[in-house]
């Protein structure tokens, strides 16, 4: 990857904005496989997640003007997209019909099927892993789920005090096993 | 403010992964420009996370890619790579820019051909309406001839009569006031044979006629209705008449003169 890097980041910004395809391929295939993996994390389905993927660098494309270098990474923006968009297809109502039907049929799906991916041993989903038990919902709720602490704090019957705590301490704990 | 704390909170952490509501969000960012320690804490997470991200990529199908340049074709500033990325598109290649001048060679030609062959067409039609008169022109022209021909041949043969000694030439002038008038009667004593040539007579109505009669014995005997004819018209023989005679009678002719309607009138000499 390191090699590869032939832009800075402001460069990449900068070119991206003056619609330079040469750039956008070479922002696609650095980091495509990083977005697939927090896109992964959240749509369980491999091709689902390939279309997110698609999605995602349009809306890349679309909204690089709207991209503000000093509230944080090219990348963080860029994931953010991603989480964003896979949140809304497994929201969506055709996502979660074809669960439905997936979950009927999970015994052949389970033996048939390569597609369905082992989300645990994913990317930051590995990370929130090993976390505690209470901590790891949180974060599964909140994080890949997309729900507010409201909403978590009735969902789980736990005061909103106490999710927003256990939610602090998880994320500091997460920072803790991220780092490398 | 205990910076460390605040760092320690786990607000970095949920502002970079954007689980922050509004609120937080823009308590972190003013803070962050007044503290460069928070600055680097954030920087600092995103950079992990970027790289816990780099390290656990999935290679993504082979078609996103390709589908994705499809979906934003047409936004990009940079023609060259476009043009080869999507060699579809191109129209400026050489071949092809070969090609456009033969298509417009042709296209020429076609137009030119096309052209001529209206302007022939007309000609054709113009020449062949012209052949269609001639045609008709030639065939009145020969009827034309024929009638000469044929009045040509009569007036011979009149002339061979007038000028033969056998015939007598009777002239039959006009009577009462008119004296204008005029008919000969050339008459062959021996054969009997009668010829008229009416010199001055005015043309008569569609239902009167000019009938000839000669005188025999003191009285008038039908010598024949006058027709148009080229030079003399051949009349009934007639033998013994001692005069000729021109009345105007109805269409057809009568059995006796209407003798108020006598025209000419003339004696045979000798």
């Amino acid at each position: 990857m390191e090699v590869a890097k032939k832009y800075s980041e402001s460069e990449l910004v900068r070119l991206l904005q003056q619609r330079n395809q040469h750039v956008f391929s070479y922002l696609y295939d650095n980091y495509s496989g990083a977005l697939l993996s927090i896109i992964c994390n959240i749509v369980k389905d491999e091709e689902l997640a390939n279309d997110v993927l698609q999605e995602v660098f349009v809306k890349i494309w679309r909204q690089i003007e709207s991209y503000d270098s000093s509230k944080g990474r090219l990348f963080t923006w860029m994931l953010n997209i991603a989480r964003n968009a896979s949140i809304d297809t497994v929201r969506s109502k055709s996502y979660q019909n074809n669960l439905q039907n997936r979950e009927l049929s999970e015994d052949v799906y389970v033996s048939a099927g390569t597609s369905q991916l082992q989300v645990d041993q994913i990317g930051l989903r590995k990370v929130v892993h090993q976390l505690k038990e209470e901590h790891r919902v949180l974060i599964d709720l909140s994080y890949f789920q997309g729900f507010t602490q409201d909403e978590i704090s009735k969902m789980l019957d736990i005061p909103l005090g106490t999710v927003k705590t256990r939610l602090r301490t998880a994320l500091t704990q997460l920072r803790g096993i991220i780092k490398p | 403010m205990d910076i460390k704390a605040y760092i320690e909170s786990g607000i970095i952490e949920s502002y970079v992964l954007g689980m922050a509501d509004d609120h937080e969000r823009a308590e972190l960012e003013q803070l962050s420009r007044q503290y460069p320690e928070i600055r680097a804490a954030i920087d600092a997470f995103e950079l992990s996370l970027e790289q816990n991200a780099m390290a656990n990529a999935i290679q993504p199908a082979a078609h996103v890619k390709a589908n994705i340049l499809t979906e934003i074709a047409g936004e990009f500033s940079d023609i060259t790579e476009a043009r080869t990325t999507a060699k579809l598109v191109s129209m400026s290649t050489p071949g092809t820019g070969w090609l456009r001048y033969v298509a417009a060679a042709a296209v020429i030609l076609l137009v030119v051909s096309a052209a001529t062959n209206v302007y022939f067409y007309r000609q054709f039609r113009e020449a062949s309406s012209q052949y269609q008169s001639l045609l008709i022109e030639k065939s009145s022209l020969l009827a034309q001839n024929q009638a000469l021909q044929a009045k040509g041949l009569d007036l011979y043969q009149g002339m061979q009569i007038m000028s033969d000694p056998a015939y007598t030439k009777v002239s039959l002038p006009g009577v009462k006031a008119d004296e204008n008038k005029l008919a000969t009667v050339f008459w062959d004593k021996k054969s009997n044979d009668v010829y008229l040539l009416t010199n001055r007579l005015p043309q008569t109505s569609a239902d009167t006629q000019y009938q000839l009669w000669a005188i025999v014995d003191g009285k008038p005997v039908d010598a024949g209705m006058v027709d148009i004819c080229n030079g003399l018209c051949k009349m009934k023989n007639i033998s013994n008449a001692t005069a000729f005679a021109i009345t105007l009678e109805k269409r057809g002719g009568s059995p006796t003169p209407n003798l108020d309607q006598l025209q000419v009138l003339g004696g045979v000499n000798g």
